[in-house]
């Protein structure tokens, strides 16, 4: 640390956690430089879609500056205002348009204007952010901040390997600091929701992985739920492709959720089935929220006010990511948090309160009167 | 003697409440709205005076215990009597007769309060813009000679725009009235004019002459009552921002560095204060502003115990040593309660006007030696007196005793030789570390006073220690830092252990220093079993340990316990569960790892999810259905599912969450018994009323809390029946909760956890230490000014363009002009940049303005440090004492509207051509562009005829360059003036130059960059004058324009009502052009007559006018002249008066410092 005290830039190394260090950088202000990106790698240096992403960042903000270097294993980032407004982004065929909208809910609350961006691309994919994990599972968290009205419209629908989908991601809240939000429970599900949804196959698939889901679920004891959503004709992009997303819902507003999408081959009932395990066990491992809500409920607790949020989290869900997060986090905003047991004699004895202290940020993009 | 009594007194007719009510003749309780209209009336007089009342909600960022002191700030034109007020409210205060004040002084004035005191020197702009910006109270000196002066309004208008102060005026001097009619005439003139500066109502007090040096005591005696009990409102930018006012600096600069490399080094440099505002964040590198000299990273922050604690705090620190002395098992007696302040109590601290002679530092005592005008002491050769020998002979020792044993072994044996110490290796790096502090600590050690919040170095250097493996760890060591096994062993209150066990953090300091530790370590006994195990929270944030590492370490305690040694016997432990389950973890680690941006988590395989989740058991309590079907499964709810509900109680509130926690236990206790339920059930028949009572009450309680988890949060938000009346009340009552919050959590935390979330919070006195500041900061040091240090949020470190609303200040003498420098004061910051003030037409463009428009708002934008929008500035164009005349210096006030890296302003541009050749509807432009290039870059553009004309630019011609084509929408004229309007784009220039005053030797002379007028002026240039903008007398030709001509063969076939009609020329004479009048006789002689009479009377009236004009001229004359002596008289008189009275005036513009020591 105290040796890159008079380097202007904050230092990180390695390609992980790659958007979530410039969207850090970006709410900070402070310029961040990213060394050895895949040095060591065949394919050295930045990937399509972190370019892409980067692009993305640079049409929404207004005098950021990117250098990257001659091999692509540095980044230098010194990111400007977030302004926002309309903008369409293609999205390259090697990510899906979940991997560019994460990032956008963190930055779209403070901009200058309302963002309204059209994503074209791939909707669904094994391992990035589907569309409806976004609608479902990331908005009720914005929410929670006081984020109310974002809004994520599926225009199109576009399976992998070609696409052809097209999201619409609206944010016309603009507010100047997150709330603080206390969460010391976890909070009891009222209903199972989801979605199943398919283009270009046969509406059959849809059912039979809802049956699958249901098998499973039948037990929980609440209510489920689960939307058939078959897409025909030219909204449905360019593949066919089938998946479902299962979503945990409670009445404060919290969600668990999971999904996966089906391969070619696989069975519709396996992967119902699979997804409704898979959402059981995340409303295990999670406390307040599920793992992949964390990153950015964190991330908005410390950019809040100037007091103390609280925010309960399973132990679970203290692992790798969760660490690379709290450590960027401090490495940018020099805040740490503090991980508290519970005690309070419940079964899940074992569960964390992170308390953090809002580092006093306020959006200082945004226009007055 | 007879005695005389008292005559009895009759009682008088008491006018009881039952009489009153009776006045009207009847029972005005009985009509209680008698006038409905009246009632009306002041119910809305009632609800608008309590709406008036009412502030924008704002949290209060100061701590209730320990606040941080009043800032108080003495200000007024020089010689008002600043020094003596302070003076005599010191003494009131503290019984100290202060002889000289320099810089602040920090009094005790109550149990809880302590009062900083700053006298804000007159003659400085920019020391009067940081004291508006950090004081709590003003307290504005008005000479009621005088009343108020340039400096007084000047001050009221920067407080005003960075967060109005309180404001207490007092006026001075009043004793030199004469007659007491003036006298009260002149309060009251006073008094209104300031009601309408501050606000109506504002407190105005009158000091009357000097007595002894000091005002009146019993007027001081007033005026420190009320400072007293004075209540702030929090104001928005000290609640956003950590600030700090220096009440000392010390230069730490290692002297011998200063010898070999020159004054010229940048210094290192300690400042001492109390904080305010919000809490200063605990990360080294964080950047503050110094006010008046710049940016800096502190390197170093130290809490330090506190020089001036009141008296409620010391109660506090007894109170703690009296617990600890009961837990030892001594008695002590509590002490009485008093309601004033004891003598003891009264303390001062001032170190810039040193008190008392002693200064005590963290690692140095310093001794005031008498006064400069005494003969030296100390001087070796010359004591006087035993002490002072004793301090010349050490000062005189050559070698300091560790040298003087250098070299000295010990001989164990006689015929042995002499062992001299071998310096153990280790130790090396350690010592000189210590040397170089050493050098400039003067005594270490000397003092060892209780600290309230432990002092934590926050270097990274001290993480490391902290990380330092202690010795039963025998692992390798990678870097230097390897984290620690904590061992968490409460279960004693033996402190021995205790200290031995915490952290090296802990025995870097003194053992008494941590008594906070220990407390909150005892508190954490109960809480934390014992058990032996990685802390998370330090894990996190050890970066030289891989986040797999350590999340493997941490969960370790479950895992690795059992495969501690995996070379020998893990093998053997064949339960192939474990097995797979770690392999599985390790998997797991590794895929996450190489692809952090997977954004679906890690989830088992297919078959393992299947085998576990064959019953929901484990979450079923986290379905709402499930869980109501296993209560309805339940017969009586039983005391399983209290538990269940038992945390779901107003979670908010900490309180009760420890009550929970003891209900959660008493429930266990509970439970226990409650294993027999059937017993319990045949019982029941047995229970008294009270216990049914008791039972239902319970079961009702729990319905409750059932329907409050379905409703969610939905039940407590939206409530319109809560209990808050007002959307006011609600967020007044939602701040408080969310302070408690706050507090209790921070409490809940150890110091050094505490220090690392929250930071120095306001109240601890600190010294806050910068490396590289400009040397001049201490070369020119004048306590008089005072040293401000504000803390800076993230967007205030970034640089760009700042938008804001901007006028002119009404009392400014001159407009402003665009690119002019102006001294912005924004924020912590004073910065001169060249701004461009611009309007908008109609939201479509930013226009410039090249002045500030007379009386209204305009935008200007600038470059600078940002500022989030909303937050107020001023500016003034000339900071140096020298070069302002008497005028008002506040040029324009304004606020922050909007940030950007960049910014679109444009500015008009009319080009003109004229055309040449004419065809129909096309023209050939000249004299528009100069080349073909040109015209290119305009095809297309739009033009328009002065006459209105309106048409488009075609093609350059190739022939005379910069002609070019265009056509019209009508046939223009070859007199007509082609004009293209265009916006030509305006950079703002990146000028920033902050006012580094602090920095020299005259505070009050800080020059930057001149304006325009006063560049021109100093070089002689004259102004330049475009011709054209001159106004002219506009004289327009008469055109003649040929009549229309139409061709006969087109007449001829225009219809009737579209023919010309035409009168040809009269041939014929007409008749009356024909007679010819001649007149004769009486009419001729009538004639004749009367232009004779016209004559005469016009003749006699030019007269008249002439006479009257000379008239005027000699009376204008005599006016002149008894108006010149009416002049002259007044002037004589001005002067005799002021030859009397006004000499104080004269002799502070010559040296106001003289007139301090009046």
């Amino acid at each position: 640390m105290s040796s890159n005290k008079k380097s202007p830039y904050v230092t990180f190394q390695g390609s992980q956690n790659f958007r979530l260090r410039i969207v850090l950088s970006t709410l900070s202000g402070k310029p961040i430089k990213i060394e050895k990106i895949r040095s060591t790698d065949l394919n050295p240096g930045l990937k399509d879609f972190e370019i892409s992403f980067l692009r993305l960042m640079e049409s929404v903000t207004n005098g950021s500056q990117i250098e990257i270097s001659y091999t692509g294993t540095t980044v230098i980032y010194r990111p400007g205002i977030i302004v926002g407004g309309s903008h369409t982004h293609n999205c390259p065929p090697s990510k899906p348009v979940g991997y560019f909208v994460e990032p956008l809910l963190y930055l779209a609350p403070f901009s200058k204007k309302k963002f309204s961006i059209v994503l074209r691309g791939i909707t669904s994919s094994h391992h990035d952010a589907g569309v409806e994990a976004i609608k479902w599972g990331l908005l009720p968290i914005l929410e929670k901040f006081g984020v109310r009205e974002c809004a994520l419209h599926t225009l199109k629908r576009g399976s992998p390997p070609l696409g052809g989908g097209e999201v619409h991601l609206v944010v016309d809240t603009l507010i100047a600091q997150p709330i603080t939000i206390h969460e010391l429970e976890r909070p009891m599900i009222s209903a199972i929701k989801g979605v199943s949804y398919s283009t270009r196959v046969s509406p059959s698939l849809v059912n039979r992985m809802i049956d699958g889901a249901k098998k499973v679920l039948k037990n929980v004891g609440c209510q489920v739920n689960i939307t058939a959503d078959v897409w025909r004709g030219e909204n449905s992009g360019k593949s066919p492709g089938w998946g479902i997303t299962l979503i945990g819902e409670t009445k404060k507003g919290w969600c668990y959720f999971a999904e996966a999408i089906g391969d070619s081959g696989a069975i519709p009932e396996e992967v119902g089935e699979m997804v409704a395990y898979h959402l059981l066990e995340e409303i295990e491992s999670s406390g307040a929220i599920g793992r992949t809500q964390l990153p950015l409920a964190i991330t908005f607790m410390v950019i809040g006010k100037e007091d103390i949020g609280r925010l309960r989290i399973a132990k679970a869900e203290i692992d790798e990511r969760f660490v690379v997060l709290l450590r960027d986090i401090k490495k940018i905003f020099g805040t740490e948090v503090l991980l508290k047991e519970v005690n309070d004699g419940s079964d899940h004895s074992d569960d964390y309160i992170v308390t953090v202290k809002g580092n006093g940020f306020t959006n200082a993009n945004k226009k007055i009167a | 003697m007879e005695q005389s009594n008292k005559a009895h007194r009759k009682t008088k007719e008491k006018n009881t409440a039952k009489k009153k009510l009776h006045t009207q003749g009847h029972n005005a309780k009985a009509f209680a709205v008698s006038a409905p209209g009246k009632m009306a009336r002041q119910m809305q007089r009632s609800s608008d005076v309590n709406e008036r009342k009412l502030h924008v909600p704002m949290v209060d960022r100061t701590p209730d215990d320990d606040p941080p002191p009043v800032i108080v700030a003495v200000v007024g034109p020089p010689g008002t009597g600043k020094t003596t007020l302070i003076k005599s409210l010191i003494r009131r205060m503290t019984k100290t007769t202060l002889n000289d004040i320099n810089g602040p002084i920090t009094v005790v004035s109550g149990k809880h309060r302590r009062l900083t005191f700053i006298e804000c020197p007159a003659d400085d702009l920019n020391s009067m813009v940081d004291v508006a910006k950090i004081a709590d109270l003003v307290l504005l000196l008005i000479d009621g000679n005088f009343g108020f002066e340039m400096e007084t309004m000047e001050f009221l208008n920067i407080a005003q725009t960075h967060g109005m102060p309180r404001v207490l005026g007092v006026t001075t001097h009043l004793d030199l009235f004469r007659s007491q009619s003036t006298l009260r005439t002149s309060k009251k003139r006073l008094k209104h004019r300031f009601w309408t500066e501050v606000y109506q109502g504002a407190k105005l007090f009158y000091l009357s002459g000097v007595i002894n040096g000091r005002y009146p005591d019993r007027e001081i005696l007033n005026l420190s009552r009320f400072i007293s009990v004075m209540k702030f409102r929090p104001l928005k930018w000290r609640n956003e921002h950590p600030y700090l006012l220096a009440d000392r600096i010390t230069d730490l600069t290692h002297p011998e560095k200063i010898e070999r490399e020159g004054k010229q080094i940048d210094r290192k440099v300690a400042l001492y204060g109390y904080l305010h505002g919000t809490a200063l964040p605990s990360i080294s590198g964080t950047k503050v502003h110094i006010a008046g000299v710049g940016d800096f990273p502190i390197s170093q922050v130290e809490k330090l115990p506190d020089p001036c604690p009141t008296p409620g705090y010391q109660q506090k620190l007894d109170d703690y040593e009296r617990e600890k002395m009961k837990e030892e098992g001594s008695t002590s007696v509590t002490p009485k309660r008093r309601k004033r302040l004891d003598d003891k109590d009264k303390l001062i601290y001032a170190p810039m006007s040193d008190v008392g002679g002693i200064l005590m530092d963290k690692d140095a005592v310093y001794i005031n030696v008498g006064k400069k005008n005494e003969d030296e002491s100390f001087v070796p050769g010359q004591e006087r007196g035993e002490g002072e020998k004793l301090v010349t002979s050490l000062q005189l020792a050559e070698k300091s005793i560790a040298e003087n044993f250098e070299g000295v072994g010990i001989q164990l044996f006689s015929n042995g030789t002499e062992l001299h110490s071998v310096e153990p290796e280790e130790d090396e790096f350690v010592e000189e570390e210590e040397q170089v502090e050493g050098s400039n600590k003067g005594r270490a050690n000397m003092r060892k006073p209780k600290v309230y919040g432990k002092s934590i170095q926050e270097d990274d250097d001290d993480i490391d220690l902290d990380a330092i493996p202690s010795d039963d760890e025998n692992e390798d060591v990678e870097d230097d830092s390897e984290p620690r096994m904590e061992e968490i062993d409460f279960g004693d209150n033996n402190k021995s252990t205790n200290t031995a066990e915490t952290d090296s953090e802990f025995e870097l300091s003194d053992n008494d220093d941590n008594w906070e530790t220990d407390v909150a370590n005892k508190l954490q006994a109960n809480k934390t079993k014992r058990r032996r195990k990685w802390d998370i929270g330090k894990l996190i944030y050890m970066n030289n340990i891989e986040p797999e590492d350590c999340i493997k370490r941490w969960k370790g305690e479950d895992e690795e316990d059992e495969s501690d040694d995996e070379g020998e016997s893990d093998i053997e432990k064949d339960e192939q569960e474990f097995f797979t389950k770690k392999t599985g973890v390790m998997d797991q680690n590794k895929e996450t790892f190489n692809d952090l941006e997977k954004f679906v988590p890690y989830f088992e395989k297919i078959e393992k999810l299947v085998e576990k989740w064959k019953s929901l058991d484990s979450i079923n309590d986290r379905f709402i259905g499930a869980s109501m079907k296993s209560k309805t499964e339940d017969a009586e709810g039983d005391s399983n599912e209290d538990e269940v509900f038992g945390d779901f109680e107003d979670l908010e509130d900490e309180n009760q969450e420890e009550e929970n926690q003891d209900e959660v236990e008493d429930d266990e206790g509970e439970q226990s018994d409650d294993s027999f339920t059937n017993f319990d059930k045949e019982e029941k028949k047995d229970l008294t009323m009270d216990e049914e009572r008791e039972l239902n009450a319970a079961k009702k309680e729990k319905y409750r809390k059932q329907f409050e988890i379905e409703e969610g949060e939905n039940f407590k938000e939206d409530d319109p029946d809560n209990e808050f009346d007002t959307w006011y009340e609600l967020q007044k009552a939602k701040m408080a909760k969310q302070l408690e919050i706050n507090k209790t959590e921070l409490d809940d935390m150890t110091p050094e956890q505490r220090q690392k979330i929250e930071g120095y919070k306001a109240g601890s006195y600190v010294r806050i230490v910068f490396d590289d500041v400009p040397m001049e900061f201490i070369e020119n040091f004048d306590a008089r000014f005072p040293i401000i240090m504000g803390g800076l949020l993230p967007t205030e470190l970034k640089f760009g363009i700042i938008k804001g609303r901007l006028r002119r200040h009404r009392w400014h003498k001159k407009i402003l002009k665009t690119n002019d420098p102006l001294v912005v004061s924004l924020g912590w910051r004073r910065f001169q940049t060249l701004p461009i003030y611009t309007t908008t037409d109609s939201r479509t463009r930013t226009r410039m303005l090249k002045y500030t428009p007379e009386h209204t708002f305009c935008n200007a934008s600038f470059y600078g440090p940002l500022c989030s929008p909303n937050t107020p500035f001023c500016g003034v164009q000339i900071v140096a004492n020298s070069d302002t005349g008497g005028g008002f210096r506040i040029a324009a006030t304004g606020v922050i509207e909007e940030l950007d890296v960049d910014t679109e302003i444009v500015k008009k541009l009319k080009l003109i051509g004229y055309p040449y050749k004419i065809f129909k509807n096309t023209a050939f432009i000249k004299d528009m562009f100069s080349s073909a290039m040109e015209v290119a870059r305009f095809e297309g553009a739009q033009i328009k005829t002065v006459s209105g004309i309106r048409g488009e630019i075609k093609r350059a011609l190739s022939k005379p360059d910069g002609h070019f084509r265009a056509t019209f929408e009508d046939k223009v004229l070859m007199s007509d003036t082609v004009i293209l309007r265009s916006w030509y784009p305006v950079r703002i220039k990146r000028f920033y130059n902050p006012v580094t005053s602090l920095l020299l030797e005259k505070k009050t002379e800080w020059k930057g960059v001149r304006l325009t007028g006063k560049i021109r002026a100093d070089l002689n240039i004259e102004t330049p004058t475009n011709p054209d903008s001159a106004y002219k007398k506009v004289e327009r030709v008469e055109r003649h324009f040929n009549g229309l001509k139409i061709p006969k063969a087109i007449q001829k076939d225009l219809p009737f009502k579209s023919q010309i009609h035409q009168m040809k020329p009269q041939k014929k004479k007409t008749y009356m052009a024909k007679r010819a009048v001649v007149m004769g006789g009486e009419e001729k002689k009538a004639r004749a007559f009367m232009q004779k009479v016209l004559t005469i009377s016009r003749a006699k009236d030019e007269k008249r006018k002439s006479k009257k004009a000379d008239q005027r001229k000699e009376r204008l004359k005599r006016l002149a002249k008894t108006e010149e002596a009416k002049l002259e008289k007044e002037k004589e008189k001005k002067k005799e008066y002021f030859a009397k009275n006004g000499k104080k005036r004269s002799s502070t513009t010559e040296d106001s410092r003289g007139s301090k020591r009046r």
